[in-house]
């Protein structure tokens, strides 16, 4: 793919986000500016508290930006909307609602007719294997399945962007990685332009394109890595987890990146 | 952004006067200037106050509005406390004992589904028209939910913790009681305590209403037949502080007895 | 070893139920002796367990006052279910309101603070003098029992839903209105129910005791009668059909609990 044909999807100019807890109000996001291309998958890392929860949420369109603005194909954001798609660390599932309708949710919205809401729903179980359990109930899933129904939802709802926050990091490590793969799979199959959170630094670099390394609290950006782009690991979408996690290049990338983060930690005293 | 939490404050407080300004605007429109309701039926705003005033000062058939009201807490406050005096040893001993549950329990239930103000007429008939009956359905009324939290608090005493004292040595039945189940029992026998007093405080009302000689309840009552709807409704204004008093006292109470208890939002 | 704990935890078990049935028995057998063998209490003050049975016998076909017993079951029915209707029907539709919209919530709150720590009860005197000793006054007394709990709970489950569950909803394209109804609404049904549950049991009990007050027809009004017949045995009937109704109302509920929220099986 021709880098310059590819367009800005979303983009970021120097965005602060302010926060007021308990009557004190602390800086969150400091002067951020970010670009994300379409069809990249971006996948910001950082020691927790540092604010990328917030800032994806100004993209979200669930938090406004004290100061900067945030754009997606040059049009400001101004709120939520279906064309950036959220997946939850807590998966956020109606519990009223089966697999099969909350899935089906945001495609009501969209008015698309019953057949062709039937026809997406069916493709997006298999791409998540859990036919069968149309029916069930959130509370008869285990975790690793709630949060694929989760994916399955925005996925289905077919936004341009998804944003997705620590979406593993409530799921057993076992679990984990397998969703990790299931994800690069979906990835390949339906590009999308993704911007994903995590505490995981091998969840980055198995996963993303380019890697946002965000300083402590106020996060402001410490570093990025263009792993696609410089071909730091090749071939890494056509390898299992397993195999890419145990090159030398990826070992390299995570001690560089780790040797980052844990600077930023010991420094700013977060422990 | 400390400026946006004040506008909202203050946007609330604004509303919050507008609203009772525009119902007793109303009100006052309806009764005294358009004369449409009339004062028998719903008296104008300001005769409640000037009512309040004479009742405070002379008396409102034998009492002033004071002393019905102690008549009717004294009556409260008696029949209240020997039930918590009663109902929260009973409803620990048979959440502890399976025993006395056993034999307790059957009774209880046969009992409980019947409306403590149910019993007023049999109470009557027993204890006459004084004192004694309206105190006995008072504390049958308070009695039942002492009785049933005191139990359910100790009953759901996480059986981790007694496992934990077992481990530190404390073995009679007695001590485990003390040190462990009634203490993390204690919220819940405290909840049945204000569930208790808020039903007493209705009962009580009833009880006056129906046969009394001096109490708030009787004062209504008296007030209705006269015709004079601002007695009744400071009797009802009076009931409510005061039942919201006594609810936010033990909720106080509650708050200093058992520290550990996280706040709820109600 | 498993083998001894279970055959002694059969035992207790088995013990249990020995115990609850001949304390059931006792009871009986004591109401009995005191009052038929031993004739310590006159039938005036506490008639026999097969008075109390003969006299429900009969007044299945004998009425007493203007109806048969069916007839005042009929009644009370009645007023109960009109009562629960009105306060349902204005409590939950208000609640979500004042629940999602900031503006409304500060307008009512006010007046519903001042109202809502009046007992139900406190409000008879003035509901008979509004709507006379009719169906009116006691439905009015019922609908406030059951509309202020259902109110607050159904206030409560819509303004703290689960933040998460509307963010989602927004990143799926939904807007406001729909949020409130497809999101909002089914989130907090648990906190609704739970408020209806608590507001009928408060309606049965506003029933009977506007029943005893101001009524010539219904199960409270027999209760009353009882009392001032000198014929407790009426008393003691209408208590025990009171109780039943009271248990079925709530089974009913608990019922449809469990159906409403099939979604959560803790």
């Amino acid at each position: 793919m021709n880098e310059e044909q590819r367009s800005d999807k979303l983009s970021a100019q120097n965005v602060s986000v302010m926060f007021e807890k308990d009557d004190k109000s602390f800086l969150a996001v400091d002067d951020v500016s970010l670009t994300i291309q379409e069809g990249e998958f971006v996948v910001i890392v950082g020691p927790s508290g540092c604010g990328k929860t917030t800032f994806m949420n100004t993209f979200a369109g669930l938090v406004r930006p004290g100061k900067g603005k945030v754009f997606m194909d040059g049009e400001e954001i101004t709120g939520p909307s279906a064309e950036r798609g959220v997946v939850f660390q807590q998966f956020a599932l109606f519990p009223w609602k089966t697999v099969k309708e909350n899935i089906e949710f945001g495609l009501k919205y969209r008015g698309i007719p019953k057949e062709q809401r039937d026809e997406t729903i069916r493709k997006y179980v298999q791409l998540i294997k859990l036919e069968g359990f149309e029916k069930s109930y959130p509370h008869e899933l285990s975790g690793g399945m709630k949060q694929r129904v989760a994916i399955a939802r925005v996925y289905a709802n077919r936004p341009q962007v998804l944003l997705m926050d620590e979406p593993f990091g409530a799921l057993d490590a076992q679990t984990r990685t397998i969703m990790q793969e299931d994800l690069s799979e979906m990835f390949l199959t339906e590009k999308r332009t993704v911007l994903f959170i995590t505490h995981s630094v091998d969840e980055a670099i198995y996963l993303g394109d380019r890697v946002v390394i965000m300083t402590a609290r106020p996060g402001k950006i410490k570093k990025i890595i263009d792993i696609t782009r410089d071909n730091l690991i090749p071939d890494r979408r056509r390898m299992r987890y397993d195999e890419v996690v145990s090159l030398k290049e990826f070992l390299d990338l995570k001690g560089e990146i780790w040797g980052l983060i844990k600077a930023e930690i010991l420094e700013k005293h977060i422990l | 952004m400390s400026l946006k939490k004040n506008s909202k404050v203050s946007r609330t407080v604004i509303l919050a006067a507008v609203s009772m300004i525009a119902v007793i605007g109303v009100w006052l429109f309806l009764t005294s200037v358009l004369r449409i309701i009339p004062p028998a039926f719903l008296p104008p705003p300001q005769n409640i106050v000037i009512d309040f005033l004479r009742i405070l000062e002379s008396p409102y058939v034998g009492h002033t509005l004071v002393g019905h009201t102690l008549v009717s807490l004294q009556i409260v406050l008696g029949g209240f406390f020997s039930a918590l005096l009663i109902g929260i040893p009973l409803g620990i001993l048979m959440g502890w004992f399976k025993r006395i549950e056993a034999v307790v329990d059957p009774l209880f239930q046969l009992l409980r589904p019947i409306p403590p103000l149910a019993w007023i007429p049999i109470s009557l008939l027993w204890f006459g028209i004084g004192v004694q009956s309206k105190i006995f359905v008072i504390w049958l009324s308070a009695f039942v939910p002492c009785v049933i939290n005191s139990y359910t608090g100790i009953r759901l005493t996480d059986p981790l913790l007694v496992k934990a004292a077992l481990g530190l040595g404390v073995k009679r039945q007695q001590d485990l009681l003390r040190e462990v189940a009634i203490p993390s029992a204690l919220p819940i026998i405290l909840g049945g305590v204000r569930i208790g007093l808020g039903s007493a405080w209705m009962t009580l009302v009833a009880a006056e209403l129906l046969a009394s000689d001096a109490g708030l309840g009787y004062m209504m009552q008296m007030a209705r037949r006269a015709l004079e709807p601002s007695v009744i409704i400071l009797g009802m204004l009076v009931i409510g502080i005061l039942g919201a008093l006594m609810a936010r006292g033990l909720r106080a109470l509650e708050n200093r007895v058992c520290p550990w208890v996280k706040e709820e939002e109600h | 070893m498993a083998r001894y704990w279970e055959s002694l935890g059969e035992k207790i078990y088995q013990e249990k139920i020995i115990l609850s049935i001949s304390s059931v028995l006792g009871f009986l057998f004591l109401w009995y002796l005191i009052t038929d063998l031993f004739g310590f209490m006159p039938a005036v003050v506490l008639p026999s367990p097969e008075k109390v049975f003969f006299t429900i016998y009969e007044k299945i076909s004998v009425p007493v006052g203007e109806e048969k017993l069916f007839g005042h079951i009929g009644v009370s029915l009645v007023r109960i279910l009109v009562g629960v209707g009105i306060a349902l029907g204005l409590a939950i539709p208000l609640g979500i309101l004042m629940g999602w919209y900031e503006d409304l919530d500060s307008l009512a709150s006010p007046i519903i603070e001042v109202l809502r720590p009046i007992p139900p009860i406190a409000w008879i005197p003035l509901a008979i003098l509004w709507f006379g000793i009719g169906l009116g006054s006691k439905v009015f007394i019922i609908a406030i029992g059951v509309f202020f709990p259902t109110l607050i709970n159904t206030h409560i489950g819509v303004k703290f839903v689960d933040p998460l569950l509307i963010k989602a909803a927004q990143t799926l394209g939904a807007k406001d209105k729909n949020i409130l109804w497809e999101v909002v609404v089914p989130a907090s049904i648990p906190l609704i129910v739970a408020g209806v549950r608590i507001g009928v049991g408060l309606g049965m009990m506003c029933l009977v005791a506007a029943e005893l007050v101001a009524a010539s027809t219904g199960l409270g009004y027999l209760i009353m009668l009882g009392g001032d017949d000198l014929k407790p045995e009426l008393s003691i009937t209408g208590m025990i059909l009171i109780g039943i109704l009271g248990l079925i109302a709530d089974r009913i509920i608990l019922g449809v609990e469990r159906r409403v929220i099939y979604w959560k099986k803790e």
